[in-house]
C-alpha cells in the first residue's frame, strides 16, 4: 500500500484532523443545503465538502495551511447540521475544530489582546447590591479560561463592534448559582435513582435561574440530585477557539470528579456542556483508560434525553395554558441527536400547545463567540431563525442552551418582537408544584 | 497563467465575488463526486446572466482557456471537473424559476435552478416534476440536462430529457441558440435539443431550461419485498415487468447497501436479507390498489421472504429518503468507493447479479450493489482504499470484465451518470470506431477550437 511521506502532510505537529476522517468524505454534496455559511455565501469552499476538501489538500501536501484555511476553520459555526445530513459519517465540524488549533500553531499569535479582557473586568458588572456577584467578571474570566482567549485574540479576530455588541445582549446578571446549591438536593416522591448534575459555567453565571429549575424538576421527577462544587468548565469554549490542550486538562478532571460520584447519571441542562461531555472518549483517548471512558460516557445525558428516557412523571404537573414554538440547539439536535424528546416533553405538558417553526434545527447565529467574530452574517443567520419565529406567533421561544438563549432573547428584542425565551426546564419549572 | 488585465476585465464585468482566483476556492471547484478526481482550474467565474455567460466564453476563447461548465458538483462520471485545467463556469448563481406555465404545463428555469426547489415550486401550483435524481436536493437543472439525469422515478415517468421542452445554450463562439418550445409537438429540423441533452458541457452552455409538467399522481401505495439472494431479486423484477406492471419506483438494495443504509438512517430495514426491493406504484386510487395487489401476488410468486406495505405516506418518504443515501452510506465502509451505471435489458437481471457475485469473488473484493433494477440500472460499488493500489487495479479489473457481459447482454456502459473522464473507454467499446467518429464530428460542429469541456466523452484521436 502506498504510505503517505508525512503523515500529516502539511498539518504541524500536534493535534490534527486525521486523513481518514478527510478520506471519508465522497463528495456527494448532500452537506450543501444543510450549511449556514454556504447558503450565505454560495461559495464552495465555506461548504463542509470544501472545508474537508482544503482539509485533504493539507494533507495530500497539496496546500499549506493557509489564512484561508484559518478563517474557514472559524467561520465555520460547528453547528454540526452537516454531520446529521451526511450519509458517509463525516465530520466536518470536528474537522475544523481541530484546523482551529492548527490555526494558532501556523499563525504566530500577535501582542496580547487586552479588549477582552477588559471587557469582562469592567462592562460585566453585576447589580452592585449583589455582594455575591462582586466576583462574576473575575471568575468568568477564570474559570472559561478567557486568559487563553486574551492572548490569542490577534488569531481570533472579534469584530469591530463586538464589545458593544456583547454588552447589549448580556442578560441581567443575578447571583451565581453555584455556591448557593446544596451538594446534594433529595429527591421528592419516590425515588427512582441519584443523578450527578453538570452545572455548566455560563448557566451558574448567567442562568442560574434556569438550573435552579433544573434541579427542582430533578428532584420532583424522584431524582437524589449531587450538584459537585469543585466542577470546572467542560472544555467547550476550549475546542471552540481551538486550545484542545487546556480542555483535556478540564476534561480529566471533570471526568475524576464525576467518576468519584456514586451517581446513575451524570445530567446537563446546557447542550453545548452536554455535546462535550459526551466527546471526552475522543478528546482523552489517548490519555486515560478506555473502559472508564466509556463508562463516564454511558452516563451522560443531556436533561431532555433524561427526563424522556426514563419517562416524565407528568401527574401533579400544572396546567400552563400557552403556545410555544421550539428552536433546536445544533449542540442538541445534531451534536447529540436529541431532537425528537424535548418536543415529547413539551407536548407531555398539560396544556401547552408546541408549533412547529419551519427550519427548527437551523443555527441561530450564536455559536460561541462566531456571532461576535462575524457580526454581520450572525445577524443574517438570525434574521432566518426570527422569521420562521415570527411565522408560527407562538407567544413563548423554547429553547435549551444558553448559548442560543442569548441570541434570541437579544434578537426577539432588537426585532421588537412578542415572544421571550424559555429554557425548556423554565417552561416544566412552571409547571412543576412545588 | 492569465493576466492581470484579464481578471480585472471580467471582475468589471461580474464583481469582485464572482470571480475566483485564489488557490483555496479554485481548488473546491475542482471535483464533483467522482472519486480520485481532482483537477486545479486557472480561474472560476459566476455568470449570473445568458449574456455573462457569453462574455466569459469569449474571454476564455481569447486566452485560449477551457471552458468547463459546473452546477453543483455532483456528478459521477467527472462532467464538470477542469481535467486540462481552464475556466470553471459555475451557473449555480443563475437559479432563478423564470415562470410556472400553468395553461401549457411548463417551467422555464435558469440552468443554476436546484432541481427539488423546482419540484416544490410546482408542486405548491399543483403540479409534478417528475426526475428526481438522488442528489435532487443539491443537483442543478443545468446539470441534470448536461448528464441527462434519472432518478427512482425513471421506470414509469423516465429521465430528464423526457421532460425537456426547450433549451438557451451559448455556443463556444458566443452565437445564442433557442432550441424548441413550449410546443407539444415539434419536428421542425435536427432536434438540437436532443443534441444538447447528455453532452455534458461539451457541445454548448445551457443557460435556461424549459421543461414539462404533468398533473401529480393522485395516490401511491409503497411496499417493501425482501430476498434471500440477489438473483432471486432480479428475478421478481423482471417478472413484476412481464405481469405488465409498471411501477413508478422499483428500486434494489443488497445486504451491504442495507446495513449501511440502516447505519445512517435507523429506520428498522432487514439488515440480515441479501436483498431488498422498494416498489411504489401510483395513479388512480383503484388502478393503485389493483396494481399493489398484484405485485404483492407477483412477489410471492418470485419466493420474496418477507412482503410489507408501508404505513403511510410519512413511512413511504423515508423509504425513498433512505435508498437516496445509498451511495453515500456506503462510503462509510471504505475511504474510496467506486460506483459504476450498468445497465442491461430487464430480463438479464438475475445474470447481471450472479455475474456481479461471481466477479466479485474472483477479484475479492468488498462490493455494495444498488441501483433503479425496474430500469435495469444498477449500481455495483466497489468499497476500496485509494492508497491500496492492487485493490484498485483489481476493482477496475472487476468493472472491465463486468462490461464486457453487459454490452454482450444488449446492455449500456451508463444509464444516467453519463460518460464524463470516468468511462471513455467503455463508451468506445460499446459505439465502436464509427459511432466514435461521429460523436467527434458533431463535437467538431459545435466546437471546433474544442475549448469545450475538453477530454470529456470522447476518447482522444490516434
Amino acid at each position: 500500500m502506498a504510505e503517505k511521506k508525512n503523515p500529516l502532510g502539511k498539518f504541524a505537529p500536534g493535534d490534527a484532523p486525521s486523513y481518514e476522517s478527510v478520506l471519508q468524505c465522497m463528495r456527494c454534496g448532500f452537506c450543501l443545503p444543510t450549511c449556514p455559511t454556504f447558503s450565505l455565501t454560495g461559495r464552495e469552499r465555506s461548504s463542509p465538502r470544501g472545508r474537508v476538501a482544503l482539509a485533504r489538500a493539507v494533507h495530500d501536501g497539496d496546500l499549506d495551511f493557509t489564512r484561508v484555511l484559518k478563517e474557514e476553520s472559524f467561520f465555520c459555526l460547528d453547528c454540526r447540521a452537516c454531520t446529521t445530513a451526511c450519509p458517509s459519517g463525516v465530520k466536518a465540524g470536528e474537522v475544523m475544530e481541530v484546523c482551529r488549533s492548527q490555526a494558532h500553531s501556523h499563525f504566530p499569535q500577535g501582542h496580547i489582546g487586552q479588549s477582552f479582557r477588559k471587557f469582562i473586568l469592567e462592562k460585566m458588572l453585576p447589580s452592585p447590591d449583589l455582594l455575591e456577584t462582586s466576583m462574576l467578571p473575575t471568575r468568568l474570566y477564570q474559570r472559561l479560561g478567557i486568559q487563553w482567549l486574551v492572548r490569542n485574540s490577534s488569531v481570533l479576530k472579534l469584530a469591530p463592534n463586538w464589545m458593544e455588541k456583547a454588552a447589549g445582549m448580556l442578560p441581567k446578571l443575578e447571583a451565581p448559582l453555584r455556591p448557593q446549591l446544596a451538594e446534594l438536593t433529595p429527591a421528592r416522591g419516590e425515588k427512582r435513582g441519584r443523578v450527578g448534575f453538570f452545572l455548566g459555567c455560563i448557566m451558574t453565571l448567567m442562568y442560574p435561574g434556569v438550573s435552579r429549575q433544573t434541579v427542582r424538576v430533578l428532584a420532583h421527577q424522584g431524582f437524589d440530585v449531587v450538584t459537585p462544587r469543585q466542577t470546572k468548565c467542560c472544555g467547550a469554549p476550549h475546542l471552540n477557539e481551538g486550545d484542545r490542550e487546556t480542555a483535556r486538562q478540564m476534561a480529566s478532571f471533570n471526568l475524576d470528579l464525576f467518576m468519584q460520584q456514586d451517581v446513575d447519571y451524570i445530567v446537563t441542562d446546557c447542550a453545548g456542556c452536554g455535546a462535550s461531555l459526551k466527546e471526552y472518549e475522543e478528546l482523552l483517548e489517548k490519555r486515560e483508560d478506555h473502559a472508564r471512558l466509556k463508562q463516564f460516557r454511558a452516563k451522560v445525558r443531556d436533561i431532555n434525553e433524561f427526563l424522556f428516557e426514563v419517562g416524565l412523571r407528568s401527574e401533579g404537573l400544572k396546567e400552563i395554558r400557552a403556545t410555544v414554538t421550539y428552536h433546536e440547539p445544533c449542540h442538541l439536535c445534531h451534536a447529540q441527536q436529541v431532537s425528537r424528546q424535548p418536543r415529547e416533553l413539551i407536548k407531555a405538558i398539560p396544556g401547552v400547545e408546541l408549533r412547529e417553526m419551519n427550519e427548527s434545527s437551523w443555527c441561530c447565529g450564536s455559536a460561541a463567540t462566531w456571532g461576535l467574530k462575524f457580526s454581520e452574517a450572525s445577524q443574517q443567520v438570525l434574521d432566518r431563525k426570527l422569521q420562521n419565529v415570527a411565522e408560527t406567533n407562538a407567544e413563548h421561544l423554547v429553547t435549551a442552551n444558553p448559548g442560543c438563549h442569548i441570541q434570541l432573547a437579544w434578537g426577539l428584542k432588537q426585532a421588537g418582537m412578542k415572544q421571550d425565551v424559555l429554557h425548556l426546564m423554565e417552561l416544566l419549572g412552571q409547571a412543576t408544584p412545588d | 497563467m492569465l493576466s492581470q488585465s484579464t481578471i480585472d476585465q471580467l471582475i468589471d464585468k461580474f464583481g469582485r465575488n464572482n470571480v475566483i482566483t485564489e488557490k483555496e476556492d479554485l481548488l473546491t471547484l475542482g471535483y464533483d463526486s467522482t472519486p480520485g478526481l481532482m483537477h486545479l482550474p486557472d480561474i472560476a467565474v459566476y455568470p449570473t446572466s445568458t449574456e455573462q455567460v457569453q462574455f466569459a466564453m469569449e474571454v476564455a476563447r481569447n486566452e485560449g482557456l477551457p471552458i468547463v461548465t459546473r452546477g453543483s458538483g455532483t456528478g459521477l462520471s467527472g462532467g464538470s471537473v477542469p481535467v486540462t485545467g481552464g475556466m470553471v463556469l459555475c451557473l449555480n448563481r443563475m437559479n432563478k424559476i423564470l415562470e410556472i406555465d400553468e395553461e401549457n404545463l411548463t417551467a422555464t428555469c435558469e440552468a443554476g435552478v436546484v432541481t427539488l426547489d423546482l419540484f416544490n415550486a410546482v408542486a405548491k401550483k399543483g403540479l409534478f416534476y417528475p426526475p428526481d435524481p438522488g442528489s435532487q436536493k443539491i443537483s442543478t437543472l443545468g446539470g441534470n440536462v448536461m448528464e441527462n439525469a434519472g432518478g427512482l422515478r425513471g421506470l414509469k415517468y423516465g429521465v430528464t430529457r423526457d421532460y425537456v421542452m426547450a433549451l438557451k445554450c451559448v455556443l463556444p463562439d458566443g452565437s445564442i441558440i433557442e432550441t424548441g418550445g413550449k410546443s407539444v409537438k415539434d419536428v421542425a429540423g435536427y432536434s438540437f435539443k436532443d443534441l444538447l441533452v447528455g453532452s455534458e458541457g461539451t457541445l454548448g452552455v445551457i443557460t435556461e431550461v424549459t421543461v414539462s409538467l404533468i398533473p401529480p399522481p393522485q395516490a401511491k401505495k409503497t411496499m417493501l419485498a425482501y430476498f434471500d439472494t440477489m438473483p432471486a431479486a432480479g428475478n421478481a423484477v423482471s417478472k413484476i415487468i412481464a405481469a405488465k406492471i409498471i411501477p413508478a419506483t422499483l428500486e434494489i438494495m443488497d445486504k451491504a447497501t442495507i446495513n449501511c443504509v440502516e447505519d445512517y438512517v435507523s429506520i428498522g430495514l432487514p439488515r440480515q436479507m441479501a436483498a431488498l426491493l422498494l416498489i411504489e406504484v401510483d395513479g388512480h386510487p383503484a388502478v393503485v390498489e389493483e396494481e399493489a395487489a398484484a405485485v404483492e401476488k407477483v412477489m410471492q410468486e418470485a419466493g420474496a421472504a418477507e412482503f410489507h406495505i408501508a404505513r403511510d405516506a410519512e413511512e413511504a418518504a423515508g423509504l425513498a429518503a433512505a435508498r437516496r443515501t445509498a451511495l453515500s452510506a456506503l462510503a462509510r465502509v471504505s475511504p474510496t468507493t467506486l460506483l459504476e451505471d450498468a445497465t442491461v435489458p430487464r430480463s438479464k437481471l438475475a445474470d447481471t447479479f450472479a455475474e456481479i457475485e461471481r466477479l466479485t469473488e474472483k477479484f475479492a473484493l468488498k462490493v455494495g450493489t444498488f441501483g433503479h433494477a425496474g430500469d435495469g440500472n444498477i449500481h455495483p460499488t466497489v468499497l476500496c482504499d485509494e492508497r491500496d493500489d492492487d485493490e484498485m487495479q483489481r476493482a477496475h479489473a472487476f468493472y472491465d470484465e463486468l462490461y464486457e457481459k453487459v454490452l454482450a447482454w444488449g446492455g449500456t456502459v451508463s444509464g444516467e451518470h453519463g460518460i464524463g473522464v470516468a468511462k471513455r473507454e467503455y463508451l468506445a467499446k460499446q459505439i465502436g470506431p464509427a459511432g466514435v467518429a461521429v460523436m467527434r464530428r458533431i463535437k467538431n460542429s459545435f466546437d471546433p477550437q474544442g475549448i469545450l469541456n475538453p477530454g470529456k466523452i470522447i476518447t482522444k484521436e490516434g
